[in-house]
């Protein structure tokens, strides 16, 4: 059986080490061959063989170590059902679907209750299943419930920890100001009893308790399954701080600081910092899917298809392959399909990036999602559900910020294993005061950083306590885990909004690295069609003239050169009538008779041996072909009329894409099978320097190989389908959108509009999101780097600085509020040519539902 | 399946468990000798020391323990 992939919402993670270990509970399973966790969306990818594992023993695994997979429940009214076996039919239909987990049919009430996986299965599915069974299937809930869910569950958590907040931080407010109420004009303002180490701890056990209880239970629970993560690091921290400063008030000659200290607002700040650190992780999780919200948004809800000849309101999700569907001015198109009547013109910019609206005639394609301007149409569905264009857009940006680039991996593993070595530490650190340190250099003047008062009477065990309890507090890598995803998130969303779709992180990273670009020469570079460029008259007749004369004699002419020449005489406003007479000289040319004259049109062997002398024009006849363009001679009457040449055009935005490449330091190369003549011809006009010429479709990929044994990284530019090979040897296969199939398109990188400056963009996305990714790490560990030597007392002898828990506590924090506000000013980023265009401005694509009820 | 994920637990424990008494023990046997702590320092020492080596032995053990059960069946 085929491998499947299924993406699960996992939740209860929150920290690298958590990503670690569901990878790994998922990756053991039998079955299983891959498995990827994002730890910023809180989903599993999970490649699996559906004949070896379920989902249910995916689901068991992964609760098994103390997480949960999200399931949902949808309720679905039936209609049809009339007996105990047609509640069989319908529970089978369903539960035989991918992803249902259970489906429970009530025949008296019409309903099935259904639990399924997110993200395996849609509603839309469940339906057509039940559809499919002889029933008819309607979604009780209202809304784009997934949707909505999604949001419910960001907000529930995000308010969860606001109200821990509110809980711990007025509190440990209260807290410093009685623990320090001697000091500065405090006493003064402060009422004696809030210093009461009686009354303070009983202020701070609401904290370490009620807020600060999550992390308890979540780390026993990991640790009962022999995981340990954040959670572990944050309980082991808090309740050290609690107990010293309960036995401190209770034993005040123990040796814990005795009277005059406290540590309740240890443990008070601490938690309180942390479940602000948390706060500030979940509020980012929530921004960085923003831009699959947006494009989920843009689903229309509705539809209007013409059934039985009325038109008919119905879900969009009900919409079948070749209904019609009818379309209104300001409406939103609900699925993929092409004109069969009328005209208008339609907003793509959601999609494409294109900010100017697309004219759409019979036989022109329309895009699910997109917005109707003035005009109405009808068309023709051609893909619906899970097919449509803006369905496999919103499933690869899911894929993309579900992967992990290289360097994520890494800073994983690294925080993965980085809890064990800080305990590890946090015991060296404790024998090392315990038996050398106290002794040697500890002073009883001592007192905390940026904290006023002193150690005081602080013991040999509480003196190192606090040191190795500070040591796990600081080393906390829980910026490191959202540094990556939530940048990746950022920047894939961004670069969806421009039309850019990166199928993964790692084509992100790899983009940043470039050093060569290849672009293909025909439909990349140039229009892929020839078209007519000079005229030149060589006799009585004028340049119409001969244009004329010779589309009248190619209009039979089934040869792209000849089509050129008609469509030319076309767009010059003449009408090409036909010839009266009609004669293809195969290899040659053509010959015909139109209004009593003879044309003939062909090459300069036809002419030769004809015995019409060109002599006159064979100067500029050579001149054109030294520019890659094809000459056509045409005589009239036996005598040289002119010479038409035809060529293949660049598009309109080649020229200034690659001089902006090449800007960005990258060698741009293009490559063809057309002869080395016409090839230079045309990579002169574009500004490429390096041709690989007269390359045979199926070797382009060996030329692409050949670049990368030189050492380069590559990019190749080119058709998602003609040039698959090519694209998939390179280093980042850059493929222009040719339809609106961008699932089966090859490449690491799909442009959804054919304007080759997106090539630009996308490097200038992938290099912004790399350098946030970068900053991200940077200040994710720059904490961890400066602070735990300083907080493990390496500075204690010569400066006398100890960090008090609740200041490690505040890095930490401080680490997590700089990666989170660092990731938000992803949201700022504009491309260069963008910029250009609207100085000062961005213009997001992503627009949310305003096309009106559709 | 949950009999064999009770049988790795309880076998990693018998291995953990010892692990970190063992390096409790070991650090309250040279406080001890060094003869110049209080009883509170020795003894909360040695708990603060058998907390820590039981967080850094019991994911160590666990999972080595698991695979090596999976690995004979």
């Amino acid at each position: 059986m085929a491998n499947k992939t299924v993406t699960l919402p996992v939740q209860g993670m929150t920290c690298a080490s958590c990503v670690a270990h569901v990878e790994k509970a998922l990756g053991q399973l039998d079955g299983v061959h891959l498995a990827r966790v994002n730890l910023a969306a809180g989903k599993a990818s999970v490649e699996y063989d559906p004949a070896r594992v379920g989902l249910s023993r995916m689901e068991q695994a992964v609760s098994d170590i103390g997480y949960e997979v999200g399931r949902e429940q949808v309720t679905l009214t039936i209609r049809g059902m009339t007996c105990a076996s047609c509640v069989s039919h319908v529970e089978k239909a369903l539960v035989g679907l991918d992803g249902v987990a259970g489906a429970v049919v009530n025949l008296a009430a019409g309903s099935a209750r259904v639990d399924y996986f997110p993200g395996s299965v849609t509603v839309g599915d469940m339906k057509r299943a039940v559809r499919n069974a002889g029933y008819e299937a309607e979604e009780r809930a209202e809304g784009q419930t997934a949707l909505d869910r999604e949001r419910e569950a960001r907000q529930k958590e995000i308010d969860r920890q606001k109200r821990n907040m509110l809980i711990a931080w007025p509190l440990a407010m209260l807290i410093m100001v009685g623990t320090f109420r001697e000091y500065w004009i405090l006493p003064g303002i402060v009422p004696e009893f809030l210093g009461n180490r009686i009354f303070l701890g009983l202020v701070t056990t609401p904290i370490v308790f009620g807020p600060g209880r999550q992390f308890f239970v979540n780390s026993f629970r990991g640790l009962l399954h022999g995981v340990t993560d954040m959670n572990l690091l944050y309980a082991t921290g808090i309740g050290a701080a609690y107990f010293i400063a309960v036995l401190n008030t209770l034993w005040p000659d123990a040796g814990f600081g005795g009277p005059r200290a406290t540590f309740f607002e240890s443990a008070a700040l601490l938690t309180a910092f942390i479940i602000l650190g948390r706060f500030l992780e979940a509020l980012t999780r929530g921004r960085t899917s923003e831009a699959i919200r947006k494009l989920m948004s843009l689903q229309a809800k509705t539809a209007r298809v013409i059934r039985d000849g009325q038109d008919v309101e119905i879900p969009a999700d009900e919409v079948e392959v070749g209904e019609i569907v009818v379309i209104r001015p300001g409406e939103r198109v609900p699925v993929d399909g092409i004109v069969m009547e009328g005209y208008s013109s339609v907003d793509e910019s959601m999609i494409t990036g294109e900010s100017i609206p697309v004219e759409k005639k019979v036989g022109d394609q329309v895009i699910g999602g997109t917005i109707n301007k003035a005009g109405a149409f009808r068309f023709r569905a051609t893909k619906v559900g899970k097919d449509t264009a803006l369905a496999q857009i919103i499933k690869l940006v899911e894929d993309a910020q579900g992967s992990k680039a290289p360097i994520q991996k890494l800073a994983d593993w690294v925080a993965g294993h980085f809890i064990l070595g800080v305990h590890l530490l946090a015991l060296v650190v404790f024998a090392f005061w315990f038996f050398l340190g106290y002794e040697r250099f500890f002073t009883p003047d001592s007192s905390f950083l940026l904290t006023p008062g002193t150690l005081g009477e602080i013991g040999v065990f509480g003196f190192s306590l606090l040191m190795s309890v500070t040591v796990l507090i600081i080393s906390c890598p829980c910026a490191v885990g959202l540094a990556t995803p939530a940048a990746m998130m950022a920047g894939t969303g961004k670069a969806a909004e421009h039309g850019i779709l990166f199928k993964g992180a790692d084509a992100v990273e790899t983009a940043t690295k470039l050093n060569a670009i290849v672009f293909d020469k025909t439909g990349t570079l140039t229009r892929g069609q020839p078209s007519v460029t000079d005229v030149v008259v060589g006799g009585d007749l004028s340049d119409k003239a001969v244009l004329h004369l010779a589309a009248v004699a190619e209009k039979n002419s089934e040869h792209p050169l000849g089509e050129a020449i008609v469509r030319g005489a076309v767009d010059a406003g003449l009408e090409v009538a036909d010839a009266d007479q009609f004669q293809a000289i195969p290899g040659h040319g053509v010959q015909a008779q139109f209004q009593g004259r003879d044309v003939l049109l062909g090459n300069r062997k036809l002419m030769r041996e004809r015995n019409i002398d060109f002599d006159g024009l064979l100067g500029k006849a050579e001149e054109l072909e030294k520019a890659g363009k094809t000459v056509m001679f045409v005589a009239v009457a036996g005598r040289p009329a002119g010479i038409i040449a035809v060529a293949d055009t660049l598009k309109e935005n080649s020229r200034d894409a690659v001089a902006r490449l090449q800007r960005l330091g990258l060698q741009v190369l293009m490559i063809t099978g057309d002869n080395r003549r016409t090839a230079e011809a045309i990579a002169r006009q574009v500004g490429i320097d390096r041709v690989l010429a007269e390359v045979l479709p199926q070797d382009k990929a060996e030329e692409v190989k050949k670049l990368q044994a030189e050492g380069k990284r590559v990019a190749m530019v080119g058709d998602g389908i003609n040039d698959a090979p090519a694209l998939a040897q390179a280093d980042v296969g850059i493929a222009i959108g040719s339809g609106t199939d961008v699932a089966k398109e090859t490449g690491h990188v799909i442009l959804m509009k054919e304007d080759l400056r997106d090539v630009v963009t996308a490097i200038e996305v992938a290099k912004a999101t790399m350098r946030k990714v970068k900053e991200n790490l940077f200040w994710a560990f720059i904490y961890n780097t400066l602070g735990i030597p300083i907080a493990a007392g390496i500075a204690y002898p010569l400066f006398g600085w100890v960090v008090s828990p609740e200041l490690a506590a505040a890095f930490m924090a401080i680490s997590s509020v700089t990666v989170t506000m660092n990731t938000q000013l992803m949201r700022r980023f504009v491309p260069t040519l963008r910029r250009e265009a609207l100085p000062g401005m961005g213009q997001p694509s992503l627009k949310p539902a305003d096309g009106g009820s559709h | 399946m949950e009999q064999e994920q009770a049988r790795a637990a309880r076998i990693s424990a018998l291995i953990y468990t010892p692990i970190s008494l063992a390096v409790a023990l070991a650090f309250f046997v040279i406080a001890n000798a060094m003869g110049k702590y209080t009883a509170t320092a020795v003894y909360g020492g040695a708990a603060w020391v058998f907390l820590l080596s039981m967080i850094v032995t019991m994911p160590t053990i666990t999972p080595w323990v698991k695979s090596r059960l999976k690995g004979q069946a």
